[in-house]
């Protein structure tokens, strides 16, 4: 028996359904030939543009196209701009450290949202990046780009033995040993290596040259791109970024990708399908400490110190509920989750015209991190898709 | 030869011993069905033979093709052209019905995959040939596994399966909630892929489905063959049939 005639009943449903498809289909036309001639033609073009945006949104281009504009206007809206960076408050250098903290969150996801590992350790990844980045400033080298690409291969070998050793285990049991394995290294860097670390004091010390020895990272840009970006380092910075949001976006939309979602979704079927989990699952975890030891890197550069508390718990932490904030599995709502964070924690505790709930600005945080999650489990992002998708049925309704 | 052979399994879950002495052969081509009630022990049959954990076979020895697989890793035994079809929730419902399919093309193509090598000999079904066997999903393509009705799930899967280097392919308990025009539609499914020449495993409470399409069949009961026959035999065979499956 072939299949085309083996399921009538699935079959009979599917033509219902084209059916009832096509009369709403000609209702609407009918509807339309009824309205006015502009009113129909604006519908219509609305639609298309719609149809057009649908097919585009999650294209390559169009995300790091949009990534690039967000980059370039964020430091202006933020820090300059009249009205909104009134409101917001914001300043250049923590525009800056929002990018860094967000290509963390950004790589940490790749870990929590695609592969569905909770890592409780990744400051060992981010401090270690930094302290690498800032040792080297002070004793090999001050220029920039050999300064990151220290940080990450220090975090990259870092991270395959946390890797190795952590993914023993699933679960919350991965989480404990991450967190282990983390407090052990920052315990090391604050007496016993303290020679090296600057113990409690952090590592000072740092020197941070100028980019291809030619453009300081402090000054200003010229012209538009001054206005814009502000300065070098802000620009440094958000290159990295950029193409981090690339690299992560083909990292997701490779082979690769797909088996991290499979292993989420359910180990034992991914090995079934013939899989090594385990390898997966270290390559996720290396992926997502190399970029926690770019941001490390970043780190040190912007703000030219590194303190212990990089390595600490709480670092960890933050980066979980950055990305929790932002979105798990969004590729870009993690940035999101970054700047609220922040914004909360260096804006809303400063001060004016803040200064009535600067003292508890903990728990602002904690307030809205627990109305985005109980209201919009998606995180940030997901209320970003939801509205536009109310704002897109509000225009067909039109 | 027989392509698949269990010899004196004795599989534990925990302390507790599921399997007992188990022995059994699957013939190259045939499609045999391992029948049996709730709990006889079916699905740890299965789980021992590809390597998942639970349960441990702590005796005897699994043969595939002439070759040992007897506690290898689940993905060596997948490779070696063993698929497994697990019961209810068999597809990765996150994934795109195109991306659920394009998995067995990673795992198979070797530059893709991390981790060590396996040398697949066969090839399994281009999405082309699957889409062939089930038109249905190359309607439901960009769509979301999840979102598929059971039977198309279980198509899914089943395609999946096809994908790999199959020379055994395991379904277990293929026909489970679904509706009776798709158990059809499953059912004709398996019998072209079994004229295609791959030799199946089918494990079943549904002892009356599985006897119509089997060609040998085994009846498991408290982890121990209690039956050995053509399908044939056991249709006669009343007593076989009311004592141990409820037919």
């Amino acid at each position: 028996m072939s299949d085309e005639s083996a399921n009538p009943a699935d079959r009979t449903e599917t033509a219902t359904t084209v059916d009832t498809a096509d009369a709403a289909d000609t209702t609407e036309t009918e509807a339309d030939g009824g309205e006015t001639l502009g009113g129909a033609s604006s519908a219509s073009t609305v639609a298309s543009l719609q149809a057009r945006w649908e097919s585009a949104r999650d294209r390559e281009l169009t995300v790091i196209g949009l990534t690039i504009v967000g980059v370039s206007l964020f430091p202006y809206l933020f820090a300059r701009a009249p009205v909104v960076s009134d409101l917001l408050q914001g300043y250049q250098e923590l525009a800056s450290l929002m990018l860094v903290w967000g290509i963390f969150a950004i790589g940490f996801d790749i870990l929590l949202g695609r592969t569905g590992l909770l890592s409780f350790g990744h400051a060992a990844l981010w401090g270690t990046g930094a302290y690498a980045a800032g040792w080297a400033s002070a004793n090999i080298t001050t220029f920039p780009l050999l300064l990151v690409a220290i940080g990450v291969v220090t975090a990259v070998f870092l991270s395959v033995v946390l890797g190795w050793l952590s993914l023993r285990r699933g679960g919350i049991y991965f989480a404990i040993l991450t967190l282990a394995f983390a407090q052990m290294i920052y315990y090391m860097a604050s007496a016993p290596l303290a020679f090296i670390t600057g113990g409690d004091n952090g590592l000072t010390g740092v020197e941070i040259g100028s980019l291809l020895g030619v453009f300081d990272l402090g000054t200003e840009l010229p012209s538009v791109a001054g206005t814009l970006l502000g300065t070098w380092r802000y620009a440094f910075i958000g290159a990295f970024l950029v193409l981090s949001v690339t690299a992560i976006y083909r990292i997701l939309n490779s082979p690769y990708g797909i088996v991290f979602q499979a292993i989420r979704e359910n180990e034992q079927r991914a090995e079934f399908v013939g899989f090594n989990v385990w390898r997966y699952k270290l390559a996720a975890f290396v992926l997502s400490g190399t970029f926690a030891g770019l941001a490390g890197a970043l780190f040190t550069i912007h703000g030219q110190y590194v303190p212990l508390s990089s390595l600490y718990w709480q670092t960890s932490g933050e980066v979980v509920i950055m990305t929790v904030l932002g979105g798990v599995g969004s590729l870009l709502g993690p940035l999101f989750g970054a700047g609220i964070y922040l914004w909360v924690e260096y804006i809303v505790s400063g001060g004016y015209p803040f200064d009535w709930i600067a003292p508890y600005w903990l728990l602002v945080l904690g307030l809205v991190f627990v109305t985005v999650v109980v209201l919009f489990p998606e995180g940030i992002w997901g209320l970003v898709g939801d509205l536009r998708d109310r704002v897109a049925t509000r225009l067909e309704e039109r | 030869m027989s392509l698949l052979t269990l010899e004196d399994v004795d599989a534990y879950y925990g302390e507790s011993h599921i399997l007992r002495d188990l022995s059994m052969a699957v013939e190259d081509g045939e499609v045999c069905a391992l029948l049996g009630r709730n709990g006889a022990g079916k699905t740890t049959t299965l789980r021992s033979i590809v390597g998942a954990k639970p349960p441990t076979v702590r005796d005897g020895t699994i043969t595939f093709d002439g070759t040992g697989v007897t506690g290898r890793d689940s993905e060596d035994v997948s490779m070696s052209g063993i698929s497994l079809v697990p019961e209810e929730r068999r597809i990765f419902s996150d994934l795109t019905v195109a991306e659920n399919l394009h998995l067995a093309d990673v795992a198979r193509n070797r530059s893709n995959t991390i981790g060590r090598s396996v040398s697949v000999e066969r090839s399994g079904m281009s999405t082309e040939e699957v889409f062939d066997f089930f038109p249905r999903l190359e309607e439901r393509d960009s769509q979301k596994a999840g979102t598929l009705s059971g039977g198309e799930q279980q198509m899914l899967a089943i395609g999946r399966a096809l994908k790999q280097n199959t020379r055994l392919l395991m379904l277990d308990e293929p026909y489970e909630g679904l509706a009776p025009q798709i158990i059809e539609a499953v059912e004709s499914a398996i019998e072209r892929i079994s004229d295609s020449g791959t030799t199946l495993l089918l494990v079943e409470q549904n002892a009356v489905a599985a006897i119509g399409i089997a060609d040998r069949c085994y009846v498991i009961d408290q982890g121990e063959i209690v039956f050995e026959g053509e399908a044939e035999e056991l249709r006669e065979d009343e007593e076989t049939r009311e004592r141990y499956l409820g037919v």
